[in-house]
């Protein structure tokens, strides 16, 4: 098979799913998650032959796609003026990116099979176009393609949240929908500007020609930084972004959180590394004490808050916020260190927040209530459930031996080379985590139990499979972190190089 | 030594096999754990006699790449790891076996096992790490399986509270060490044990930046051994099962931080004021735990502060540049403070109460108990010829030698006191009339009591290791071809030792004629120093102090936050939200369907464009 055509597969075969989908009758659940759950495999079993391929010794540049798509021409010019290529490509981070997709995918098709109990063929639709988006997303070489795709991921989560949500899902629908659109509106302008002054979209062409001084000013680079960091910043989200993505949490579907959670985030971590310091390095360095400081607010705003949440659902909002304050602090220290932990964070932070939104569909589809206090002695009644509760807790506090530590430990060794003393601050962040977590996952699960688990069945079958694969990867990562570090080797010079150092 | 790296896998093979089928095994579960740790411990013992012949061996592999920094991991068995292994994989090998007898109809006793295991892989791990990274690693380990042992009884709120703080505390502590370790990585490039000394000792590092560094290291140490203001943790910790006490509580876990100590010796002895921090803080800590000891009426709450205690002495003796002291009472305590525990496990086998109150009389009932539990207390007290005696005649004169009278003070003060306690322990419990309601009381099973007279002959004779009267062959080897650690024997003036053994003498005395005779009324001291012994029972109030400083502040700094996440940023939101409103309101107004006005505006922006390109000649540049 050829190999260039391999990525465009990877990304468009959801949408085979979709309309295999649309010839099934409403009727048809067992069909419909079949096929729902079938149609991520391709792309799951692609993505890791991609990086068997890696593995193997082969360069990643084989996969690399570029055709003509669209051209604007001048009356009486010969060259097009400005052409977008369709362009898939490849990098190490990259295809960590797309592996962490593939699998979560595949694991919230088998959640949204447990926890979707209404319009499968809708739901499942939708959620094969947000899994073509958000692969797009990680495979576009050029910021036309980027853009395209991002929004394709905005319009599905849109209305998975809209539709499939608990109580107040419109109102949590339409706070994701203005502050992503409006990120997207900047990002957009940003795109549009780059695209007017140089002609091209393309991310390595655009690294070299942003460089160059003749076609841009230092202020004025600084201002299109600042507007990626703002767009980018709603989707990560850097505190005082944050509040849509908290109702989101709470609102939407456990199967679309893992989702949410899990990788839509990470595009906020993914633009901010391959954009912001790819094509903007001296800005990047030029704020990085206030990216640093951001991070470290966002760290512990995020720890503080989770520590005084009376609903689960939240605790793990607030929870994400602070462990995205360490992709900050890692990219913050510009060196390999940090950003290395800043990567790592994100593949983590996605797996180990995956796992926990599963395991509250669990309870939630079990007991109807998020809420610590229900909860209690959850362990006599559930006591798989509550285990692994706990070791994902562990993983989230950063418990050594498991994917968690590795990050927060280099984003931090990165950071305490640079500024130490805001990193010092920023360990305050280590002990809250432990204790927020420790609070709400053993307010759940030890103590006396507050009510009867007779009817209350544990985790079982089908429902193992998430939690036992997403376990796996957390103490695969912990245990031997070569699995991502590698990878990363090459990708990592390449922004050290940008950097300057 | 080549396969030492085995030591810590079969208790980790353990806990997987009984992870996976161990509710199968029921309690047959209890034989695949002590068969596993009965292997760590006969490998144990060979590389402890092959370290006796044999220089270190050192093995490591690449863990992990940034950039061009390679992280290793690794195993290393010098002098003081094979001495720690044999100790750790000893001491879980009796626990195994006892746990057995102890936790015999317990519904979860595969989990507990377990547990056990993996807190012994951890441990194991720990003690043969050759980098201080993989030590940190292998540090947070031990305080999970510390945590969950600790919440084994998970339905008790007491449990599950003091699961928490004993995670949290440590956690607190571990973040020192984790800065310690990081600062000092960026200032000599590695985190590897002897590059560290390399860069030490050349100079390469600034002596603010060393202090700096171990006392910030210390600082994990003082969280994991449950020294002075992060000890509070560990009395509470006695909710776990008792064996656990036994192994984690007081052998092993709580020494670690001895051990980190010890292991980053070279680092320390670098420092004046790092040592005397050291110091400070284990004197403080010896003389503290022991006053509240005096005190308490729960047998493993006694034992509890004892070990506090008794780790601040440690601390005291390496911060006196005892380095061999330090090592030395932390393997006769391990001893002698395990048996204690295991002793106190089978009282409350029999009984069914912790409060000693509730006791008395039991040295008829429990015959092979009550004669061990005695041999623990004589050992703790320091009564002549036995193992607590020589190594903490050497602390004291360690301490006395590293000129710090104040603090040798305090340590004798606190040997009175040590005496004092633990007798009116044994009188308590066992001599006297039987008080409380005691019904059936019977010897544990031989399972339980065999591996308190391996512990109690060990507690006996475990210190002719090391003794001024015949030869220290412990110092001798653990500081063989490393003068960085200091002598192996300091040499003191010989009234120390005349002291040492009279205040110990005059404690067991003191609680014999209070406790034992009765001559003295119980209440003297509640009687006669009232406020005292107010503040005595209530620890010092401590845990108070902390609930009403840090906790207070946490949750409050938390609604204040609150407050700015709902009212602020919020109000952002609704900006936004009303901006957005507001356009589209503007928007839909526009749509008035007159077309006079589509048709203005649509000229109007025609002639807009005609001028720009008229103004810029077509091309936006």
């Amino acid at each position: 098979m050829n190999l260039h055509s391999i990525l465009s597969i990877l990304v468009f075969s959801p949408l085979l799913g979709i309309i295999v989908l649309a010839i099934i009758p409403k009727a048809q659940e067992k069909a419909i998650k079949a096929v729902g759950f079938l149609a991520t495999l391709p792309a799951l079993l692609l993505s890791l032959a991609v990086y068997a391929h890696f593995l193997a010794g082969k360069n990643l540049s084989d996969f690399s796609v570029s055709v003509p798509w669209i051209q604007f021409r001048g009356i009486n010019v010969q060259e097009p003026i400005f052409s977008v290529y369709y362009e898939l490509g490849i990098n190490g981070f990259q295809l960590l990116m797309v592996v962490l997709t593939s699998v979560i995918s595949t694991l919230a098709a088998i959640g949204a099979c447990k926890f979707i109990k209404k319009e499968w063929k809708g739901y499942f639709m939708l959620f094969l176009l947000l899994v073509t988006g958000m692969l797009g997303v990680f495979t576009a070489e050029n910021l036309i393609l980027f853009f395209i795709f991002f929004e394709v991921t905005l319009i599905p989560t849109f209305f998975l949240i809209g539709k499939w949500g608990y109580f107040e899902k419109e109102k949590a629908a339409y706070s994701f929908l203005i502050y992503n659109g409006l990120g997207s509106a900047v990002l957009l302008i940003v795109i549009m500007v780059l695209f007017a002054k140089t002609g091209t979209t393309n991310i390595e062409m655009l690294k070299q020609m942003v460089a160059d001084p003749q076609l841009f000013k230092g202020g004025f680079k600084l201002g299109l930084f600042i507007a990626l960091l703002v767009a980018f910043g709603v989707k990560l989200p850097i505190f005082p972004l944050h509040s849509w993505m908290l109702r989101v949490h709470v609102q939407a579907p456990p199967s679309v959180v893992m989702i949410h959670s899990g990788i839509l985030l990470k595009i906020g971590a993914y633009g901010l590394i391959r954009f912001g310091m790819g094509i903007f390095p001296q800005q990047f360095e030029k704020l990085a004490t206030l990216i640093a400081i951001l991070g470290v607010i966002n760290l512990l705003y995020g720890a503080f808050l989770a520590f005084i949440q009376t609903d689960f659902k939240m605790v793990l909002a607030y929870s994400s916020i602070s462990h995205m304050g360490i992709v900050l602090i890692g990219l913050a220290a510009m060196n390999e260190a940090g950003i290395q932990g800043a990567i790592f964070q994100a593949v983590s932070h996605g797996l180990i927040s995956a796992l926990l939104f599963f395991l509250v569909g669990v309870l939630y589809e079990r007991t109807d209530t998020s809420l610590i206090e229900n909860l209690g002695g959850l362990a006599k009644g559930m006591p798989l459930a509550a285990g692994f509760l706990l070791a994902g807790a562990m993983a989230s506090l950063g418990l050594p031996g498991m994917s968690g530590f590795v990050s927060e430990f280099m984003a931090f060794l990165g950071l305490f080379k640079v500024q130490p003393w805001i990193a010092a601050v920023g360990t305050i962040g280590i002990i809250m985590t432990a204790a927020y977590l420790l609070r709400a996952v053993l307010g759940m699960t030890y103590g006396k139990a507050h009510r009867e688990f007779d009817g209350v069945l544990d985790l079982r079958g089908v429902e193992l499979v998430p939690v036992f694969v997403l376990m796996a990867l957390i103490v695969l990562i912990g245990v031997y972190p070569s699995v991502l570090s590698s990878p990363l080797q090459a990708t990592l010079e390449t922004i050290m190089l940008g950097l300057g150092g | 030594m080549e396969n030492a790296w085995l030591i810590p896998l079969f208790p980790l093979l353990s806990f997987m096999i009984l992870l996976l089928i161990g509710k199968r095994l029921r309690e047959a579960s209890a034989y695949v754990g002590i068969l596993l740790t009965l292997a760590s411990l006969v490998f144990s013992i060979l590389v402890l006699f092959e370290r006796f012949s044999e220089p270190s061996y050192l093995a490591k592999f690449n863990w992990l790449t940034i950039g061009d920094l390679h992280l290793t991991a690794g195993f290393e068995v010098n002098q003081l790891n094979a001495l720690m292994l044999f100790i750790v994989s000893l001491v879980s090998f009796l626990v195994h076996t006892y746990s057995k007898g102890y936790m015999h109809g317990d519904e979860r006793f595969h989990i507990f096992y377990a547990y056990l295991g993996l807190f012994t892989f951890a441990m194991l791990g720990l003690v043969i790490s050759p980098n201080i990274l993989q030590t940190y690693i292998f540090w947070e380990l031990v305080g999970v399986g510390s945590f969950l042992l600790i919440g084994f009884y998970y339905y008790k709120e007491e449990a599950k509270a003091a699961a928490k703080k004993a995670f949290i505390m440590t956690r607190i502590g571990d973040v020192g060490l984790l800065i310690g370790m990081i600062l000092l990585f960026w200032q000599t490039k590695s985190f590897e044990y002897s590059e560290i000394f390399n860069a030490v000792e050349a100079g390469g590092v600034s002596n603010t930046m060393i202090t700096l560094t171990a006392i910030l290291i210390f600082i994990g140490a003082v969280g994991k051994s449950g020294q002075f203001p992060l000890h509070t943790w560990l009395p509470d910790a006695m909710e776990g099962p008792t064996p656990v006490s036994a192994l984690i509580h007081a052998a092993t876990m709580v020494a670690a931080g001895v051990y980190l100590v010890a292991a980053l010796f070279p680092l320390f002895t670098a420092s004046k004021t790092a040592l005397l921090t050291v110091a400070t803080i284990g004197g403080i800590t010896a003389i503290f735990a022991a006053s509240i000891g005096l005190v308490q009426t729960d047998i493993k709450r006694v034992l509890a502060y004892s070990t506090v205690s008794q780790l601040g002495y440690m601390m005291l003796a390496l911060g006196s540049a005892g380095y061999v002291a330090g090592v030395f009472h932390l393997m006769t305590h391990a001893f002698f403070k395990a048996l204690l525990f295991l002793a106190a496990g089978s009282v409350i086998h029999a009984v069914h109460t912790q409060n000693i109150e509730e006791m008395g009389g039991l040295w008829k009932k429990l015959k092979l108990t009550a004669p061990l539990f005695l041999i623990g207390t004589l050992a703790i007290s320091g009564v002549p010829g036995l193992s607590g005696f020589f190594s903490k005649d050497e602390i004291l004169v360690a301490a006395w030698e590293g000129g710090h009278p104040v603090l040798f003070l305090l340590a004798l003060i606190a040997a009175f006191m040590t005496a004092f306690y633990m007798f009116r322990l044994f009188f308590m419990v066992f001599t006297g009339e039987k008080r409380g309601k005691q019904k059936d009381v019977h010897e544990s099973p031989s399972v339980m009591t065999m591996p308190m007279v391996l512990l109690g002959i060990l507690a006996v004779v475990a210190g002719y290791v090391n003794t001024p009267w015949f030869g220290s062959f412990l110092g001798d080897w653990l500081v063989d071809g490393n003068p960085a650690l200091g002598h192996s024997h300091i040499e003191g003036p010989a009234w120390i030792m005349i002291a040492a053994t009279v205040v110990s003498l005059a404690g067991i005395l003191l609680a014999y004629l209070i406790y034992g005779k009765r001559s003295i009324a119980p209440d003297w001291l509640s009687g006669k120093g009232d406020m005292l012994h107010t503040v005595l029972n209530n620890k010092y109030y401590i845990d108070e102090f902390y609930k009403l400083t840090v906790v207070a502040f946490v949750t409050g700094f938390s609604y204040l936050l609150r407050f700015i996440d709902v009212f602020l940023v919020e109000g952002i939101v609704k900006g936004v939200t009303g901006i957005v409103q507001g356009l589209g309101r503007t928007g839909s107004k526009m749509q008035s369907g007159q077309v006079q006005t589509y048709g203005a505006v649509a000229f109007l922006g025609l002639a807009v464009l005609v001028v720009i390109y008229a103004l810029t000649g077509g091309y936006l540049r």
